[in-house]
């Protein structure tokens, strides 16, 4: 069985040189995009993180783009086998990948036996109601 | 110990412990299971094991059913399938009569004349040919469909599957073990089953093991991937390494008299016999040259079956009973009925004799299911087991060669005689090979006839016939799970439009209001005091970094590098052949950052596009899709000023913000980018907010226009707006081939500039004559609405010179307008003479309204 | 059916992650017919060929691979 719970994080976008993304990737909630891009879920100070990532690529950008993500989140013993019904993607124990869910790019960290699927707000309602479908047996 | 009856044709049928659909109906006395599909033959049990078509009936209204493999459950609907009135006596019979008037491939020279009786003809020929009804109003049941990755996945539960799946989990590796039935179950009880399930009950206790038994490997696909799927699940299994233990098949063979009731593969009859305990005949003849066979023989007599004799080869004559004679080294020549197998005919020491009996059995041969590692022959797939065999060759002698299309070895003659000569093309002609089976049955004796006549020299001719997914038969339902709905995508304001009584429909990939009532009064809203539409599907992307100057000059055909902060400017997206992809509008920032907004449609490709250059042409650029992250809602109308003072503290005059500006303001709280547009031809303000605070801020816009009417406006009325200004939609009003010059639009392509994405393109076509145009067209004298023009061909004189893209009839201009593209001849468009439909159609200057743009310059 | 395409960003993944992009061909600024047949007459012969492949569902970025478009062997 899983849980699943829906919220809205604060998620911040970090645009610069591959210098400027490797200092982030270590940040808790980091989820490297591609070599010149991460996203940080989870609370952070825009103004230390940019000054930071400045000082190493002073063109990189820093942006809050929380309006931009919805976090669904599926928790529990069944949640890897909610998500195997969702995505052809394999996930590794822990840390990040992103691909097709649900037949749209999502972004997917997962960490045990909790899977967080940060989905562009748009297709938000597209994903759950995906989730609340086809993992009918599985969700608590 | 009977469980009950099943109901056949209107008569029930006690079902005992351990019973088939088909060992049921055999032991109630059926021997006609089915109709063969041309001549109408009767056909009986034969394989046994759930791959000849012969058993095929329809159980609970689901046709298609192989009742040899299906467990026969009290209260079943059973009903055969071909034949009229019934499968007893089918009238239809008369046909198998009339073969030497219906060659092979006959229907491909008849039915073609006369055209007209073909409707007619289909339907007959499809109710006659048919072989059961899907039943109507069934709701398609649940199939959970899911990916599983393992190291590596075994087919087959027999005893070589369940050796490979122990010895993969001992090596440490993740295994999928699946099994079409369920584990045992084709196996009859005795030693040989006891070890199965001793084994199987190790197979079980391994973790690493997953058992999927009753569910069939359908197809072997590149990755590899291989679907395997049971009636309420679809596995989709991505292993490193896949195992065939699927066996092997005993052999089909072409005879004279092959396809009568009462000849039976061995495993069919000893299972009839031994395990649901039904006497196959009185007088058997038993044919077993494989080790397989002589067991089956053993199996018979042990039942109590009379097998009058056995035709084995030297080697086998031990393993006769004394109770049957043993024809040693026979040839096996004939089976001959009417009906059923009354004789056989079998040649010993070059003299035919004649052998009288019921039944006869056949053990002749093996047939590797080879079928899943022939569909994909470049996978890591590993054969083990009887699967691994090299299998036998049949004969082809005569009788049929394929069961299910009944192909007889007669028709295949005939075929290579008209010159139909390799396998695949025989099977194409004939059919062989295309039926319920698909060659798993007949595969191997269509190939020994094409390898029998040809040549060394056409070595492709004798190969197997393609193997092509689905390897067993899978219902539409289960392929089609998880892939029936669509995505949508839906701004913040979705439950707001709803509660508003919005109609939503599709565009561009999003669910978007067309009207909320009336488009007419949303029309006229906007172009007497003011209206909102939700305007947040438009891509919106910031383009920043220190090349990001480079990248607009470049990847757009427009003049940007004069494009001052703090101003907007509609510009195009060419393609590399100077075609129109898109259109947009580019804000400046004063950081030397852009805002750009695309179509709806469109937003998906314009950031692709944008990344694509930004790669090609090695920028240095950050690109931030920000579709999701804002909502935008479009304040417009000559009252659209008045509704937004109230609720901002920011200069919005012509002065602050002018036509074509873009400023950041607060609006009810709320922080948004304004930007001046005029797409609907009136003054408007495109606020561009943060998503989640879109339902506010459209409630405060509505609250503050309420005192003089202000509307929400949807697609329907917009349509007429943006016509009315004589603005195109790309891809509505756009071919796929439109450069800016056929479009009107040379005022948004800069040619001094040094380089764009399309310019070498651009220059050249500049050369040629343009073929077409679009043009803006008012009608006179056509139907009252005009949008029922839209899509009309355009005539001048007898001859289609265009076609009308867009058209309405304009209550402001008090005519009907429209958009299309017409014809040039030497770069000019017609004088006159153009008809669209009913109408007299006027080329004229766009835009129709406002045409010096005073109302959304305010 | 899916060909697997790898991502030099996220791996192996099924192609209908995957936007295709055309051959990838040196740009010839200079050559005019050189460039006009590079947009208007791609080559398309059976056998390996330079693409280029955006991936939409993941990283959203551009990458080159050599493809043969009879086997669909990549690399």
């Amino acid at each position: 069985m899983a849980e699943l719970s829906t919220t809205r994080p604060g998620v911040t976008a970090v645009l610069g040189s591959a210098e400027a993304c490797e200092l982030v990737s270590a940040l808790p909630g980091a989820c490297p995009v591609s070599p010149v891009e991460v996203a940080i879920v989870g609370d952070a100070s825009i103004t230390a993180l940019r000054q930071a990532v400045q000082r190493v690529d002073p063109d990189a950008v820093v942006r809050d783009v929380s309006d931009g993500w919805v976090l669904h989140t599926l928790r529990g013993p069944g949640a890897r086998e909610a998500f195997a019904r969702l995505s052809e993607l394999e996930l590794p124990a822990s840390g990040s990948v992103q691909g097709a869910v649900a037949r749209v790019g999502v972004r997917v960290l997962v960490e045990g036996d909790r899977v967080d699927l940060l989905v562009p707000s748009m297709l938000a309602t597209h994903v759950l109601e995906r989730i609340e479908d086809e993992c009918r047996e599985l969700l608590a | 110990m009977t469980r009950g009856t099943l109901r056949f044709e209107g008569r029930g049928i006690p079902v005992e412990d351990g019973d088939t659909v088909a060992s049921a109906l055999f032991r109630a006395g059926v021997r006609t299971f089915s109709r063969s599909l041309k001549s109408r033959r009767r056909r009986g049990l034969y394989c046994g094991t759930g791959e000849c078509p012969n058993c095929t009936v329809t159980v609970d209204d689901l046709p298609g059913v192989r009742s040899c493999v299906t467990p026969a459950e009290a209260g079943m609907r059973v009903e055969r399938g071909r034949g009229w009135p019934s499968a007893e006596h089918d009238l239809l019979h008369v046909t198998d009569l009339m073969h030497p008037l219906m060659p092979v491939g006959f229907y491909m020279k008849t039915f073609v004349r006369p055209r007209f009786a073909w409707p007619a003809a289909e339907r007959l020929i499809r109710r006659a040919t048919g072989s059961g009804r899907l039943p109507e109003g069934r709701e398609p049941s649940r199939t959970i469909v899911r990916h599983a990755h393992v190291d590596a996945l075994v087919v087959g539960a027999g005893a070589a599957g369940l050796s490979a799946a122990l010895e993969s989990a001992r090596a440490s590796e993740r295994v999928l073990l699946c099994d079409a039935f369920p584990i045992g179950s084709q196996v009859a009880p005795g030693p040989a089953l006891d070890a199965l399930h001793a084994h199987e009950a190790e197979v079980r206790a391994e973790p690493a093991i997953e058992v999927l038994d009753g569910h069939a490997a359908l197809g072997v696909y590149d990755g590899p991937t291989v679907a395997v799927a049971s009636a309420g699940e679809l596995v989709q299994v991505h292993p490193r390494r896949i195992v065939l233990a699927t066996g092997a098949t005993e052999m089909h063979e072409a005879f004279p008299g092959n396809d009568l009731p009462g000849v039976w593969l061995g495993r069919a009859a000893s299972r009839m016999a031994a395990r649901h305990g039904v006497s196959i005949g009185a007088r058997l003849v038993v044919v077993a040259s494989t080790d397989e066979g002589l067991e089956h023989l053993g199996t018979l007599v042990a039942a109590g079956a009379n097998v009058t004799a056995a035709v084995v080869p030297a080697a086998f004559v031990d393993g006769v009973p004394p109770s049957a004679e043993a024809i040693v080294d026979g040839e096996l020549v004939s089976a001959r009925g009417p009906g059923r197998v009354r004789s056989v005919i079998v040649r010993e020491r070059g003299q035919e004799r004649r052998l009288p009996c019921d039944a006869l059995v056949l053990s002749t041969g093996l047939a590797p299911r080879d079928e899943l590692v022939r569909m994909a022959p470049g996978e890591p797939i590993e054969l083990v087991g009887d699967a691994a065999l090299a299998g036998d060759v049949p004969r082809v002698a005569g009788g049929y060669i394929c069961l299910c299309e009944d192909v007889s070895a007669h028709d295949a003659e005939q075929a290579w005689a008209e010159g139909f000569r390799s396998a695949e093309i025989l099977k194409r002609y004939t059919t062989a090979t295309m039926g319920p089976c698909r060659g798993a049955m007949c595969g191997r004796a269509l190939a020994a006839f094409a390898a029998a006549r040809s040549d060394q020299t056409d070595r492709g001719a004798p190969g197997r016939t393609t193997a092509r997914p689905p390897s067993r038969p899978v219902a539409l339902e289960t392929l089609a799970a998880s892939v029936h709905e669509v995505i949508e995508k839906r701004t913040s304001l979705h439950e707001t439009h709803l509660a508003a009584g919005a109609e939503l429909g599709w565009s561009g990939g999003w669910k978007r209001p067309f009207a909320y009532g009336d488009p007419k009064d949303e029309y006229a809203a906007v172009r007497e005091r003011a209206g909102l539409m939700d305007v947040g599907t438009l891509g919106t992307f910031l383009i920043a970094g220190r090349d990001a100057p480079a990248l607009v000059d470049r990847v757009f055909p427009t003049r940007v590098a004069d494009l001052a902060p703090g101003r907007s400017r509609y510009v195009l997206a060419l393609d590399e052949a100077g075609y129109v992809a898109d259109d947009g509008v580019l804000c400046a920032f004063g950081d030397g950052s852009y805002l750009l907004t695309s179509t709806t449609g469109g937003a998906e490709r314009m950031d692709a596009r944008l990344r694509e250059w930004t790669h090609r042409l090695g920028l240095h650029v950050h690109l931030l899709d920000r579709t999701s992250e804002l909502g935008a809602i479009l304040v417009a109308g000559p009252r659209a000023r008045d509704l937004l003072e109230p609720l901002s503290d920011d200069a919005l005059g012509t002065d602050a913000l002018p036509h074509a500006a873009h400023g950041e303001v607060t609006v009810a709280g709320i922080p948004c980018t304004a930007i001046r547009t005029g797409f609907v031809g009136e003054l408007g303000f495109e606020l561009h907010h943060p998503r989640s605070r879109g339902p506010e801020l459209w409630s405060a816009l509505m609250r503050s226009g309420e005192a003089f009417g202000v509307r929400a406006f949807g697609l329907d009325a917009l349509e007429l707006l943006r016509l009315e200004k004589g603005h195109l939609y790309v891809g509505q009003d756009t071919m796929p081939d439109d450069t800016p010059a056929k479009l009107g639009l040379d005022r948004a392509v800069d040619t001094s500039k040094e380089w764009f994405v399309g310019k070498a393109a651009l220059e050249r076509l500049a050369a040629i004559p343009l073929g077409r145009r679009l043009a803006g067209l008012t009608f006179e004298s056509g139907p009252p609405d005009a949008a029922e023009l839209r899509g009309t061909p355009v005539f001048a004189g007898g001859e289609i010179v265009g076609r009308v893209t867009s058209a309405a009839t304009s209550p402001t201009l008090g005519r009907s307008i429209g958009l299309a593209w017409i014809r040039t001849a030497e770069g000019e468009l017609p004088a006159d003479g153009l008809r669209a439909g009913d109408a007299l159609a006027t080329v004229a200057p766009t835009p129709f309204y406002d045409p010096d743009g005073e109302r959304l310059r305010g | 059916m899916t060909v697997r395409i790898p991502c030099p960003t996220c791996g192996e993944r099924p192609h209908t992650e995957f936007t295709f992009g055309g051959q990838a061909r040196p740009h010839a600024a200079d050559d005019t017919e050189a460039d006009f047949a590079r947009v208007f007459l791609p080559d398309n012969d059976p056998g390996s060929a330079r693409e280029r492949w955006f991936h939409t569902m993941g990283c959203r970025t551009w990458f080159e691979l050599t493809r043969d478009a009879t086997t669909n062997r990549i690399g």
